[in-house]
């Protein structure tokens, strides 16, 4: 019994030895989230347009209601959104909107620092999820 | 009735029944592709089939199965759900699955299907279809690579709308539906088509990618455009008319729509609505507010009330409950000089049919012409003025092999259906014709004459009108006429048609005597399936006829309205909702009125030709922004719902009546349009009894499917004389359009944007013009000039210009005339 405690304590012991930290000094530093992380949407753009078809199933399966889309048709006849925003303070990040999608014209990416100033500033247009 | 066990469940059902509508009487769900309501059955998708205890060995079509006695019937299965789920399997095989982009997607029945029968993987592979798309025509678009070829658009087109614009080409996997020589489509758009196809392979232009059904929201409402009365869903997108929806569960006549009705909404949304009332000031009519704008009618009515008297004409596109209070308001004012749609248009009905049979409206409803076996039509403008009525009749003639008898001036739709036979006369001369089918009827003794009065005095002075003479007249044999009577006399049911508006002003009272004559003497009025259709060219033209806005005593009926302010004996005018400078006939008389009356008030949603010329204008609400009922030309009463609010400062008229109604002292303090149609139903005769809240979707007729006649009485009149001049010119309505306010609606306008004068090919190569050609009308000393449209319609000699369109001026020649003459030239 006294051998497994010794063991226990020594893992935490090693970890007060320095250069075990767990902590970051952020923003000096920083973390590199896992691929599954949900941060700031993306939409992927394909060779000439975004992939996005404005089918509306984001906005649909969306439980914050933070997305807008209007849809138009293209001087090629095809339907793209005419305009596609998500508002960043009603998003709760739940990934459904990208699940939804049946293009995967949008993605999460671990873009996770999305403070700002202005109010207007969290509504991310096309242009900006295009980037 | 037949006993049959579906599922377990027993079922008592009619012994016409199939096996899916007895499912569907019984609450048991069965999926399918190509089944509707309004078309024969078909079989064409193979997805209702069912497993019959008696038919073992194979699985039964539902849908085209008729239900017999004992019959036990297991609707679902695992063996029926594997062969269903491989007919959606080959379905998919070549349908491009392009539900994202597709307009159907969220409402598609083969999407529903395949996510129920849970369709995926697909265990076949094939070649996707690859056909071009047909995107020519601005308002249906057709996209044949998502087609499940269930052959419900062709079918509509031929059973119901009778145009026959599609049908299937080819075999095997190369089958597609096509329209003659694979062309664009080019027909009468009205959109049956888009309404019956399952999947997105039939689509609304106007409507691509504006949004997902799911998003709109649905108010069912009636049309606003013409006496049919059709219930429109409006879907509406962030109080906007986007589009109109179909309702072929509920709706009144089947969920059938014309173009009209289907694509001529636009005007609801468009920019040049009038948003604030306008007065003029220093000859320049400019925005104001609403006090400022009614203190000067107030002032101009009082004014003009102390001296010469006022006017008031109105449309019959107001509900009953704001034709109710224009009534009192006209009473608030002490003025009798009320009329609505230019006061000739409706004298058929209120005269005509009055002095005959003691009634002032239709004696039978729509649906009961489907079962007739003989229907007269007079005039072939009944399709255009009344399509959905007309595709009524359509399937009388196709399913029910009714014989259909038009007396027109020009050839029509009508007169391409089987059986159709057309006494195609000289302009003018329906009354002749009419007369000599009920002289020939008296004098075969065919007619039923118990209990009609003055059958003598009607035998006597139809003597000038035998078939003969007739024939000798308007070039119609007379042994088609005879035929024709002999037709109408021996059918148990049958019906005559006959359409009322403003391009239709001339002899308006005498058509309605000489039809309801010849109602009488072959025994329609009272009789089981029969009926005397007498329909309005307006939504409300019945309601505006139940509710009295005609004349009172010795007061000044709309033209006289006019002629009175052109002589300066008439001090104001108020015009509510019309514009009789493009619609009336006599435009220089109305020219003059407007010019000459002191003080002018227009009430419109536009600025109309007639509102530019207004010292005060007052913005109101088009269909789609009030609530209230309509009452249409079978005597239906339906509730119109508001869908969209209303733009800018607009009232309804509704709101107007009663602000002014309070100005002049009688304040009217009614909670709502309900509120004011109790007060119509006591106090108008028929409406007695209706409840506002008990109006559903199938509205309530006044009066009863079959409308109890008060006499019959035959009357002698006088036919018309024949035009002798080479050219002849008739108006009328287009099927396009309808009123004036199609003309700022896209969708009638992509079909017909601009006016034109229609002739015949001889006459077109007599002339020497090819179409588009511009054609000078010269009648009463004045020249008129519109571009000729040529086809095989118009007999020699006669040209049709229909009158919608301001910029023709075709009121400037056509001063109420059956038919005018012309001189042509190029």
């Amino acid at each position: 019994m006294f051998k497994a405690f010794a063991k226990g304590l020594s893992i935490t012991f090693k970890h007060m030895l320095p250069g075990h930290s767990v902590t970051v000094q952020y923003p000096h530093v920083k973390l590199k989230p896992s691929d599954r992380f949900r941060g700031l949407h993306r939409l992927v753009p394909a060779h000439d347009r975004e992939k996005c078809v404005a089918c509306y199933l984001c906005p649909t399966v969306c439980p914050a209601k933070c997305i807008t889309v209007e849809s138009a048709e293209n001087a090629k006849g095809e339907k793209y959104p005419r305009i596609y925003e998500i508002d960043m303070l009603r998003c709760i990040f739940c990934g459904y909107c990208v699940e939804a999608c049946p293009v995967e014209a949008l993605e999460m990416t671990g873009a996770y620092e999305l403070a700002n100033y202005r109010r207007s500033d969290f509504v991310f247009t096309k242009e900006r999820l295009l980037k | 009735m037949v006993n049959l066990t579906i599922d377990g469940k027993q079922v008592t059902v009619s012994k016409a029944a199939t096996i899916y509508e007895a499912a569907l009487e019984a609450g048991i769900h069965i999926p399918v592709l190509c089944y509707a309501k309004k078309l024969l059955p078909y079989g064409a998708c193979r997805v209702c089939l069912v497993e019959v205890e008696q038919m073992k060995g194979r699985l039964i079509p539902s849908c085209t199965t008729p239900v017999t006695q004992g019959m036990v019937v297991t609707t679902t299965s695992a063996e029926i759900n594997k062969v269903r789920k491989t007919v959606l399997e080959f379905l998919l095989v070549n349908h491009v699955v392009e539900c994202p982009v597709c307009d159907k997607g969220g409402e598609c029945d083969l999407q529903d299907l395949t996510f129920e029968h849970e369709v995926y993987p697909n265990r076949f592979t094939g070649e996707k279809f690859a056909l071009p798309t047909d995107e020519v025509n601005p308002l249906i678009e057709r996209n044949m690579n998502r087609c499940v070829l269930c052959g419900k658009c062709a079918r509509v087109c031929d059973e119901i709308v009778a145009f026959g614009s599609y049908s299937f080409i080819n075999r095997g996997f190369e089958s597609k539906i096509a329209t003659a020589f694979d062309r664009g489509l080019n027909c009468e758009f009205c959109g049956q088509c888009v309404s019956m196809c399952p999947v997105g392979a039939i689509l609304p232009r106007p409507f691509k990618f504006k949004a997902r059904p799911w998003q709109l929201k649905e108010v069912d409402s009636v049309c606003g455009y013409c006496g049919n009365g059709c219930t429109v869903t409006l879907g509406v997108l962030k109080d906007k008319v986007e589009t109109i929806r179909f309702n072929d569960k509920t709706g009144v006549n089947d969920g059938n729509l014309c173009i009209r009705g289907r694509f001529g909404y636009s005007y609801v949304n468009s920019e040049d609505r009038l948003t604030k009332p306008l007065v003029r000031k220093d000859g320049k009519l400019v925005q104001t507010d609403w006090k400022e704008a009614l203190d000067t009618v107030v002032s101009g009515f009082a004014k003009a009330r102390a001296e010469k008297g006022v006017g008031i004409v109105t449309g019959a596109r107001l509900t009953n409950e704001e034709l109710f209070l224009l009534k009192n308001l006209a009473k608030a004012m002490g003025t009798g000089n009320l009329d609505h749609s230019g006061g000739e248009s409706y004298k058929g009905v209120t005269e005509g049919l009055f002095e005959t049979l003691g009634v002032t409206a239709s004696t039978a409803t729509f649906p009961q012409v489907e079962e007739c076996d003989t229907i007269l039509s007079i005039r072939s403008d009944f399709y255009e003025t009344h399509p959905v009525f007309g595709m009524v009749v359509n399937q009388a003639v196709k399913r029910h092999d009714a014989h259909l008898i038009v007396i027109a001036d020009k050839r029509g739709k009508f007169g391409k259906l089987p059986h159709a036979e057309t006494l195609l006369a000289k302009p003018g001369l329906e009354v002749n014709i009419l007369n000599a089918m009920a002289q020939s009827l008296l004098a075969d003794g065919l007619a039923i004459t118990d209990g009609v009065e003055g059958v003598v005095e009607l035998q006597a002075a139809l003597a000038d009108y035998t078939p003969e003479l007739v024939a000798a007249q308007t070039g119609v044999p007379a042994a088609a006429i005879r035929a024709a009577a002999q037709q109408l006399a021996k059918a148990k049911k049958s019906a005559i048609l006959l359409a009322y508006g403003l391009p239709y002003t001339a002899h308006s009272r005498e058509l309605g005597i000489a039809a309801a004559n010849l109602a009488i003497l072959t025994g329609i009025p009272g009789r089981e399936g029969s009926g005397l259709y007498l329909c309005g060219e307006k939504a409300n033209s019945q309601g505006a006829i139940d509710l009295q806005i005609v004349p009172g005593k010795e007061a000044l009926d709309s033209q006289s309205m006019f002629q009175a302010a052109a002589a300066g004996t008439l001090s104001a005018l108020y015009i509510v909702g019309e514009d009789p400078l493009t619609s009336y006939p006599d435009r220089k008389k109305i020219e003059t009125a407007l010019d000459k009356v002191p003080f002018l008030v227009v009430q419109d949603i536009f600025l109309s030709p007639t509102a530019q010329q207004a010292d005060v204008v007052l913005p109101a609400a088009s269909f789609a922004e009030k609530d209230g009922t309509f009452t249409n030309a079978e005597r239906r009463l339906q509730r119109v719902r508001q869908g969209i609010p209303l733009p800018g400062e607009a009232k309804t008229d509704y709101a107007i009546f009663e602000l002014l109604a309070g100005r002049f002292g009688k304040q009217v303090s009614f909670t709502g349009p309900e509120a004011v149609f109790s007060q119509i139903a006591a106090s108008t005769p028929g409406y007695g009894g209706i409840e506002y809240g008990a109006i559903g979707p199938q509205g309530v007729v006044w009066g009863g499917d079959l409308l109890a006649v008060k006499r019959r009485k035959v009357v002698a009149v006088a036919g018309g004389k024949p035009v002798e001049t080479p050219y002849q010119l008739i108006t009328g309505s287009s099927l396009y359009h309808n009123g004036t306010v199609s003309t700022r609606a896209t969708g009638p306008l992509a079909v017909i944007p601009s006016p034109f004068v229609e002739l015949g090919r001889e006459d077109a190569s007599t002339l020497q013009v090819k179409e588009g050609d511009l054609l000078t009308l010269r009648a009463n000393g004045v020249e008129i000039k519109l571009a000729a449209k040529i086809d095989t319609r118009m007999p020699k000699g006669v040209l049709f210009a229909p009158y919608h369109f301001s910029s023709a001026g075709l009121n400037r020649i056509f001063t109420g005339q059956a038919a005018v003459p012309v001189e042509v030239s190029k």
